[in-house]
């Protein structure tokens, strides 16, 4: 995956991307007590100190570095905040053409003195992977964080971008942890949710106008 | 394009929806009122895209006008193309806003509330800033909401044919 170009998004931005969302089913009212442990129990787990090439979670809105929510809890107001952290390991493809041409250069160096005339497809593959490795853990993951606000009265929620990778892992991560289904406000979903189902055969049978 | 189907209906209402809110929003000299009844203006300025056709012949322009004319989108709009994305400035005394809205999934991007104070604040509640903005960003949503509301619901009854013509002859006059 490669990076988002939009990092950093808060709430707070003097220019915001928004997603709009409401939750499929109903939402079970003890559900909004359990928040801040489903929160913590699907926070991000930082990759600093491994080889992983990406790591996403939750983190308290106010702090990215908190994954405790120790700084402050998740209620503010009637709103449950939360942030998604992304941190992505990204090597360069022409960095990584090149140590693999290093690699490959001592392996078939090697491989002349023993007598062999070439490398096997699958060493190639396996050389390729170590050099990866290898690289993925001299470089630091780019962290990247999205703020989402849950309106415990309307239920609705607001996510802090409009990059379609960060709202599928949104989308997915928010499941994942409420067992609960997010159905963007599109002008579809967004019509049936004010007129109710009694509209929907009259919304789904719609033709195009032709104004001129 | 293979779209799904709601996929597909909301292209035709976002299409729709926006280019009935260009006319709309001239029509009325921008006022509209809020959901309780307060009046508010909404104009459409500044940034505009036009679109037609279909799959391999997707045709589209944008305009960008500092000063508001967005004459060549107009004339995008008599040759059969609908906005696909505008951009939207609300005013209700004394606060504004702004925003850009997408036909296809309604994504709102530069969403710009009224400032809020950041610096030299005596609240004593640290979530101050973040729940005035997102009051203020609620109230935004709000505002637009109403509007397409209005518009569902005359997109909904018989009275579209009506207003389809009404916008023609506005595209027409150009």
């Amino acid at each position: 995956m490669k990076p988002l170009k939009e990092a950093d998004v808060s709430i707070l931005s003097t220019s915001l991307g928004i997603t709009r969302y409401r939750v499929v089913e109903e939402i079970p009212d003890s559900l909004w007590r359990e928040v801040p442990k489903r929160l913590a129990d699907n926070a991000f787990r930082d990759i600093d100190a491994t080889t992983d090439e990406r790591s996403w979670g939750w983190c308290n809105l106010d702090n990215m570095l908190d994954m405790d929510w120790a700084e402050s809890p998740p209620e503010k107001g009637h709103y449950m905040c939360f942030s998604l952290r992304l941190d992505t390991r990204r090597i360069p493809p022409a960095v990584f053409k090149k140590h693999c041409m290093i690699a490959l250069t001592q392996e078939l160096a090697q491989a002349k003195a023993e007598g062999k005339a070439f490398i096997s497809k699958d060493r190639r593959r396996e050389i390729k992977d170590q050099v990866m490795l290898r690289l993925r853990a001299r470089s630091l993951p780019v962290p990247a964080v999205f703020d989402a606000v849950w309106n415990t009265q309307t239920g609705r929620v607001l996510f802090c971008s409009t990059n379609s990778k960060a709202k599928t892992l949104f989308e997915d991560h928010f499941t994942l942890s409420f067992g609960l289904e997010l159905e963007p406000l599109t002008p579809f979903a967004l019509g049936l949710d004010m007129l109710g189902e009694a509209a929907a055969s009259r919304l789904e049978n719609l033709e195009p106008t032709s104004f001129t | 394009m293979d779209l799904t189907l709601t996929e597909r209906e909301s292209i035709i209402l976002g299409q729709d929806f926006l280019t009935w809110l260009w006319h709309v929003t001239e029509a009325r000299g921008g006022v509209f009122k809020d959901k309780d009844g307060r009046e508010f203006h909404l104009r459409m300025e500044e940034r505009l895209s036009v679109q037609g056709g279909d799959g391999e012949g997707l045709e589209s322009a944008s305009v960008k006008s500092p000063s508001g004319e967005l004459t060549e989108a107009r004339s995008g709009l008599r040759t059969g193309k609908k906005v696909n994305r505008a951009q939207l400035r609300f005013d209700r005394d004394p606060e504004s806003w702004q925003m850009t809205v997408k036909d296809s999934d309604f994504s709102l991007s530069g969403l710009k509330t009224p400032k809020i104070e950041t610096k030299d604040r005596e609240d004593d509640d640290p979530d101050a800033r973040v729940l005035e903005k997102l009051y203020l960003v609620e109230q935004c949503l709000e505002l637009y909401d109403s509007v397409y509301q209005e518009f569902l619901t005359v997109r909904l009854s018989a009275k579209w044919a009506e207003e389809t013509r009404t916008v023609a002859a506005w595209i027409a006059k150009g």
